[in-house]
């Protein structure tokens, strides 16, 4: 009996999908309905989940699912038009239309809805898409929730008329008619039992999370359109070992080489997507090491306790690193 | 009509309610009320007179007696001590010693889903049912397959189930007479493919001789070398589908695959305490002879891995948890931990270590 090591290659689900409809809902906002070629079931998913849509060589963007987790034979993902993008959304726009075929990765889910009894909704624009199912599934267990949803204008606000249904649990806040979302009004004092789920630019995030300092840890779940600001490094990152301990490895992490372009040039499979820090794919367990945290994904809390790590940005203080791979 | 009752002492374990699991077998549920344990939770099953199946909480509201041990009446179950009758919603309609029903008498029903085989209940939000389809398993009633198996409980935690499941290379020693002969050689490249709920693993192995009992059944030269595949699924907490193909030519530019797919429906009764619900379906020698040929082949295998399950089981139980070593092949096992952890989190108001701040992004 002959053993050598087994050949382990892990991936994320990976199909190609077709465009059934490509609708523009709003100002520069275009929904696709996708599908089986054969509209055969697509993987559960549970609301906050989102998507890669591969849309050429080094363009693969995320976007959230906004469709119902109980019709798995279509998904749907709402796209913004931003022309300052790097291109992603002006392809989709351009290039995918009723009838295309699009390679689709996931889905994967880094902004899960935890259960609670009371929850508070905040949308800034193309941020709603995850929202949308989310609520529905408040609304179907009878939870209390609100949804503070803000824009530029009505006419570029997506999904209105699937909102209307929600009655007075939803607050509509066009900026020009209404000013910018008064979030004194809805975080300045703490809530018991309720949590916060919010999407939508770095502004809206950045100023929800100031308001949220004071609310209870835990509270807080949001989820970023691009990677959170870095404060900038001041030294030179240093080079440290890595110990692979499922594979029986110890590499060398070189000051320019991240701990993902080193695991995976030893030959040892690992998931990841975004390469920055943010879609969290590459979510890594860490046996051992003071990890220095880059990315978007862990809360202050998660980052200090040290137990996971995303290894296509963060790095090591220590000598040493031990991940379970 | 018997009620499970878990006797043995168990480290405290967790597992996701909102899913599909399989309470029992359609042939199981009738116009008897039947008693099952399922998540730590007494569910009474019966059919009204329209065949509908119903599942109750199996516990009168008036006394804690079940209600598995009281009968049907049209229908209606009526409690065996209290003589308390609930309708198949729950709602209490007629107590005896008087004609006013008290206000909020009611056992919670939970959402049931029948498929023509297995009888599914989802015990965990009761409104979140209607957002998660049951997984489908069609084979197990397609006439272009057929069908052995069985259903008993293990007294091994369904962790436990999943993570053999998550990895054949175990059937080699367990069994040296149902594993292939490809097994015990050094293994092809395995593929693990992960969604946000489902994790699945396959490997192709290169030609190479099938087991005796199989190249029997395929009417095949014992020594003749064909093409197999292996895939295995965990589509849900409470299920597992496996296949096993073997590629054979048939004739010149012609090639048939017979395969095996294998349905592991799996139910957590309490922590260290497993119902498993195992089929075996081919879509090759579909005579009932075969099926007779086989199912003590198969039967003699799933006791022998509940016998290790429940070993293992008592090993812990006597010991504790240990940190385990885990290899490069345990991929599929630890993504399945993964999933499962998240859910529980995500259910009782906890997403692992704590609920975080930030997700991730998207590129809009």
């Amino acid at each position: 009996m002959t053993v050598t090591t087994t050949k382990t290659i892990i991936r994320e689900h990976e199909t190609d999908l077709v465009v059934r409809e490509a609708q523009t809902i709003a100002d520069d906002v275009v929904v696709l309905t996708l599908a089986a070629p054969d509209d055969a079931e697509l993987p559960a998913w549970t609301p906050g989940a989102h998507i890669d849509l591969i849309l050429g060589d080094d363009l693969t963007r995320q976007y959230s699912l906004c469709s119902s987790p109980s019709k798995p034979n279509v998904w749907r993902v709402g796209v913004l038009r931003a022309p300052d993008s790097r291109g992603g959304s002006e392809r989709v726009h351009s290039a995918l239309t009723s009838g295309s075929t699009v390679r689709v990765r996931g889905p994967r889910n880094h902004f899960p809805l935890v259960t609670s009894s009371r929850y508070l909704f905040i949308a800034g624009g193309i941020g709603i898409t995850p929202i949308l199912p989310m609520i529905a599934e408040a609304e179907a267990a009878a939870a209390d929730w609100r949804l503070i949803y803000g824009g530029r204008e009505r006419a570029s606000m997506a999904f209105l008329d699937e909102l209307a249904q929600y009655g007075d649990r939803v607050t509509v806040v066009p900026q020009n008619e209404m000013g910018m979302l008064d979030l004194e009004s809805v975080l300045g004092s703490p809530q018991p039992d309720t949590l916060v789920y919010c999407c939508g630019p770095e502004g809206l995030l950045s100023a929800v999370e100031k308001f949220c300092e004071n609310w209870p840890p835990g509270t807080l779940h949001l989820e970023r359109f691009s990677a959170k600001p870095q404060e900038p490094v001041a030294e030179a990152d240093s080079s440290f070992e890595l110990v692979l301990e499922r594979s029986g490895l110890t590499l060398q992490v070189p000051p320019d080489k991240s701990v993902l372009e080193v695991i995976r040039a030893a030959g040892v499979s690992v998931l990841a997507s975004c390469l920055e820090g943010v879609c969290g794919t590459c979510e890594t367990e860490v046996i051992d090491g003071d990890v220095d945290h880059r990315d978007s994904v862990l809360n202050e809390e998660e980052q200090a306790a040290n137990e996971y790590m995303m290894v296509c940005v963060s790095r090591c203080n220590s000598p040493r690193l031990t991940l379970d791979l | 009509m018997s009620l499970d009752v878990s006797t043995r002492s168990r480290l405290p374990r967790v597992h996701p309610r909102n899913c599909w699991y399989m309470l029992a077998t359609s042939e199981e549920v009738g116009r008897e009320p039947l008693g099952r344990r399922a998540l730590d939770t007494g569910v009474v099953l019966y059919r009204t007179t329209d065949g509908t199946p119903v599942a109750l909480e199996d516990r009168c509201a008036h006394r804690p007696y079940p209600l598995s041990l009281g009968h049907i009446e049209g229908d209606n179950i009526v409690s065996g001590y209290t003589g308390f009758v609930y309708d198949a919603q729950g709602f209490c309609v007629h107590v005896p010693t008087q004609s006013e029903i008290p206000v909020g008498a009611r056992v919670p029903a939970f959402p049931v889903h029948e498929d023509g085989v297995f009888v599914w209940a989802w015990l965990g939000e009761p409104a979140l049912a209607a957002l998660r389809p049951p997984p489908a398993t069609p084979w197990l009633s397609d006439p272009g397959w057929a069908t052995l198996g069985d259903v008993w409980e293990t007294e091994a935690d369904v962790l436990l189930l999943h993570e053999n499941f998550a990895d054949i290379t175990h059937v080699a020693v367990v069994d040296p007479f149902i594993a292939p002969p490809v097994l015990r050689s050094s293994p092809p490249p395995l593929e693990v493919e992960v969604t946000e709920t489902t994790v699945s693993f396959s490997r192709t192995y290169e030609p190479a001789p099938i087991p005796a009992w199989q190249a029997e059944l395929l009417e095949l030269p014992a020594d003749a070398e064909h093409v197999q595949h292996e895939h295995g699924a965990f589509v849900t907490p409470g299920l597992w589908v496996d296949r096993w193909d073997v590629r054979v030519e048939s004739a010149p530019n012609e090639t048939k695959i017979h395969t095996f797919r294998f349905t592991h429906a799996l139910t957590p009764i309490s922590s260290g305490r497993t119902r498993h619900a195992w089929r075996v379906s081919r879509n090759f020698a579909l005579g009932e002879q075969a099926g007779r040929a086989l199912l003590p082949i198969f039967t003699d295998y799933y006791r022998r891995v509940q016998r290790i399950l429940e070993t293992m089981q008592d090993v812990l139980d006597a010991d504790g948890p240990r940190k385990e070593i885990n290899v490069s092949a345990d991929a599929a096992a630890l993504q399945v931990r993964k999933i499962i952890r998240n859910m529980v989190a995500d259910e009782t108001g906890a997403r692992f270590r704590g609920a975080r701040s930030t997700g991730a992004a998207r590129a809009h």
